[in-house]
């Protein structure tokens, strides 16, 4: 009997549907399936590294004001708090999820074994958000928001126009659900549908106009850590768990465990929130509940972590070869190191040291960046190729890409965990003037400007990357890219080269 | 004015409650069933028979023997779609 993870004899045609179909018939599928998504996708991923480019520019102004305040302070919109509102906006709202959606619209016609109902629909969705998207950010440049972190965009506005667009596209991917030829609903499947449904409800809630003061902390928490874990995190889970098979021919480790991990999520998630206010005048109650929750996201993560492990396992030499190995390997390593970083973030006494510091924008940037940005970049790098019907037509771009981003996220969170815990610590001891705990900043700020600099670096790389694919004539490879690699031989599994 | 706990509260019931609904409906309609036959959903055959540069002789042999002799990839992508 074969363990877990290893190549087993493929189901029966009766017990699983769309097995055992002649391959023409299963090809005819997914090229269906690809063309009926082709143009929300590229639309999606089109306009997303838009917003990627000018939020990585917002970023990297906002970072070097942090260490040079005189730095463009004529014009008010290119004031710090302005542009890293802009920054974190553009990123979330524009360049990760119009990633996300497009990943969706693939993928989820592919597992349904059905076409993209309604594509213009989706289309004129993703459409309706980015014209909100530039709304709610035109408005922030203009010095006009809500005051309210990661929903800064204009309540009446812009966010409107989010709700309606991504609407739009949920309503296509139910009816392409409801329509779809399988009745088993894959893992991944799961995971994007909840999304779907996890961040209307928080959204909407989280933008109510009822709440303000010190009370509105709650709500705004309650919705920006959900907005992470039950939107970017879901839909980022829900690629890995297709990739990583998908590209080594093998099915994930455990299928239970990935089930263990989604249903973990839905069920433990959504108080975590509270655990941003430890400490704040919030009920007591509320902040020992989200700590508790906290903890036990201990089960999915493990869950996710083991499974992912043991299907790469004896493997690793494959990410020499494929880019979305890459990315989405070390996306799925990110995430189990942010959501453990988290839990343990959440306990009191790790808090009193890490809040309001460095650490938590590290933090943050582990799981917005390294996990759910990585994921991106090697779902991309899978499902464009299957959308312009030709190969990424360079491998130097490809490796310069993953290079400049890999170097500049490690030394962003290396740099500002460490000055975080410095600057906490320096805060909570009363014989440091507040003085030097800003002092104590400066070298990881620097750090971080160059950090930033490499990413915006990378990014400018993918994205000319990314144009020269869907503009460009057709490329001369006729192979992937890095397949004339040459291979590290093994004698055996495991063995020494 | 509701009060913001409240509201923190009633969500997350719902939300939890949204999730309870839904694991009571997969598990009625037997999306628990036949799981090690439900991780190869995503494939098909050319997934399982496609050469892969990293694997090992004994990796190849094994897929040779499972699913049969190894096809190449196709010029266009990674994965030969057409």
């Amino acid at each position: 009997m074969s363990r877990p993870g290893e190549a087993r004899e493929p189901p029966g045609a009766l017990s699983v549907p769309g097995a055992g179909l002649p391959l023409e018939e299963e090809v005819d599928i997914r090229l269906r399936a690809d063309a009926s998504s082709r143009r929300p996708v590229l639309v999606c991923f089109t306009t997303a590294l838009f917003w990627l480019l000018l939020g990585s520019i917002a970023g990297d102004v906002s970072s070097l004001k942090l260490h040079l305040p005189d730095l463009l302070v004529r014009q008010g919109w290119l004031t710090f708090g302005r542009q890293r509102t802009v920054h974190l906006n553009a990123m979330i709202y524009g360049w990760a999820s119009l990633a996300m959606l497009g990943v969706s619209l693939w993928i989820v016609p592919r597992l349904v074994h059905n076409t993209l109902r309604w594509p213009r629909l989706a289309t004129a969705g993703v459409v309706v958000w980015n014209v909100g998207v530039a709304i709610g950010i035109a408005l922030i440049l203009a010095g006009i928001n809500d005051g309210i972190e990661w929903l800064e965009m204009h309540r009446y506005l812009a966010d409107p126009l989010l709700v309606v667009g991504g609407g739009m596209v949920g309503v296509t991917l139910l009816v392409t659900l409801l329509s779809r030829k399988v009745d088993h609903l894959y893992v991944s499947v799961w995971y994007m549908f909840g999304a779907f449904v996890w961040f209307p409800v928080i959204y909407v809630i989280g933008n109510w106009p009822t709440f303000h003061g010190v009370e509105s902390g709650a709500v705004n928490w309650f919705y920006a850590h959900n907005a992470l874990g039950l939107w970017l995190t879901a839909v980022g889970l829900g690629a890995i768990y297709y990739f990583i098979p998908k590209v080594l021919g093998r099915p994930i480790y455990s299928y239970q465990l990935s089930l263990l991990g989604f249903w973990g999520l839905a069920f433990f998630y959504s108080l975590n929130g509270m655990h941003h206010l430890v400490g704040g005048p919030i009920p007591t109650w509320m902040i020992t509940t989200s700590i508790v929750a906290s903890v036990l996201m201990i089960i999915p993560v493990l869950a996710v972590a083991v499974n992912h492990h043991m299907t790469m396992i004896g493997r690793f030499s494959a990410l020499r070869y494929s880019p979305t190995l890459r990315f989405v390997v070390l996306g799925a390593i990110a995430y189990t190191a942010v959501s453990l970083q988290g839990m343990f973030t959440a306990l009191r006494e790790v808090n009193r040291i890490t809040h309001f510091t460095q650490w938590t924008i590290a933090h943050s940037h582990v799981g917005v960046y390294a996990f759910v940005t990585f994921v991106l970049f090697g779902s991309m790098y899978y499902i464009m190729p299957r959308m312009v019907r030709r190969e990424w037509p360079s491998e130097r771009l490809i490796r310069w890409h993953f290079w400049l981003v890999l170097s500049g996220i490690a030394i962003y969170v290396i740099a500002l965990t460490v000055v975080g815990v410095w600057q906490g610590l320096a805060l909570i001891d009363p014989q440091v003037p507040f003085q030097r705990t800003v002092e104590i900043q400066r070298p990881g700020l620097v750090a971080r400007s160059v950090a930033g600099l490499l990413l915006t670096a990378g990014h400018v790389v993918f994205v000319w990357h990314y144009w020269r694919m869907v503009r460009g004539p057709a490329a001369a490879r006729e192979l992937p890219p890095f397949y004339g690699v040459r291979p590290i031989v093994y004698t055996e599994p495991g063995g020494k080269p | 004015m509701l009060p913001s706990s409240l509201a923190v509260l009633v969500t997350g019931l719902f939300l939890g409650a949204i999730a309870l609904g839904a694991f009571i409906w997969a598990w009625r309609r037997g999306q628990f069933d036949h799981l090690e036959e439900q991780a190869h959903v995503i494939f098909d055959e050319r997934d399982y028979r496609l050469e892969r540069p990293w694997e090992t002789e004994a990796e190849r042999e094994e897929r040779r023997r499972l699913y049969g002799e190894p096809v190449p990839p196709e010029p266009g992508e990674w994965g030969g779609a057409r």
